[in-house]
């Protein structure tokens, strides 16, 4: 089991929850998972090419997948995921 | 006390005065309390979607979708993910830590909004998960523009408290 963290404007798609559990295999494939249960997720992850949107960082355990292998990161069991949208204020 | 070197507080000015109306923002590196690295992020609050992943509240987002795309950046900011990684992995290389965030109020004084307090509280839960560093928030006010007002604060827990800061 992976653990996802989802970030609080997004729980909306989740029924509230703060953490769901996901499948392994690559980011990608978790992506989709996701999108699976809590149908509307990806597309405010990903844009139409599938690519993480520039406002928002994932990271596998302590690490940015922009830093490990993007979306083909594998993932294994036990990774915690955390959606982490950018730095953000007004 | 965070010291902060008058090239680097000179470097702010300008980035949110070539920016304005836009507000401009970056990330501040360093040790010992010590700012020794500017990084300019790229406010990309008009990108599409922008404003419904980060964590601007209802009335918030509401504003933003009445402005155009052009306009968004007047009132908010959201920082480029990937330059956003790019300048914190750039610190790890450097041996060096998040000190501050900055941002720029164009025409608003240099104190922290609601927007900033909620996004800064959000950022704070979870930058303790990732293991980065709590770093205070400073503001750039043009509100007068002869005189850039330049303020620094911690916040958390939804509460902004003045900070200071010694120009070196
Ligand atoms: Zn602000």
């Amino acid at each position: 089991m992976i653990k996802v963290r989802i970030p609080t404007p997004l729980r909306p798609l989740t029924r509230g929850q703060g953490e769901v559990e996901t499948k392994g295999g690559s980011v990608a494939e978790m992506i989709d998972h996701l999108e699976g249960m809590h149908p509307g997720l990806k597309a405010r992850l990903c844009d139409e090419k599938g690519e993480l949107r520039r406002f928002v960082n994932v990271y596998v355990n302590e690490e940015d997948i922009r830093f490990l292998k993007g979306k083909d990161t594998v993932l294994k069991d036990g990774d915690e995921v955390s959606i982490v949208p950018a730095i953000a204020g007004g | 006390m965070l010291k902060i070197p008058q090239d680097i507080l000179d470097a702010m000015v300008s980035h949110a005065r070539e920016l304005a109306p836009h507000e401009c923002c970056g990330l501040l590196g360093g040790s010992d309390d010590l700012v020794t690295q500017l990084y300019r992020i790229k406010n990309v609050v008009a990108l599409e979607g922008a404003e419904t992943v980060t964590h601007f509240d209802e009335s918030k987002v509401a504003h933003l979708q009445l402005l155009s795309p052009e306009e968004r950046a007047e009132i908010a900011f959201v920082m480029d993910a990937h330059e956003q990684a790019l300048a914190l992995k750039d610190m790890r290389a450097k041996g060096i830590r998040l000190q501050a965030v900055y941002h720029s109020h164009p025409v608003s004084p240099a104190r922290p909004s609601l927007t900033d307090i909620k996004n800064a509280t959000e950022f704070d839960v979870i930058r303790e998960k990732l293991n980065l560093p709590k770093p205070l928030y400073l503001i750039i006010s043009l509100q007068d523009r002869v005189n850039p007002d330049l303020r620094v604060y911690t916040i958390q827990n939804h509460q902004a408290v003045s900070a200071e800061f010694r120009a070196v």
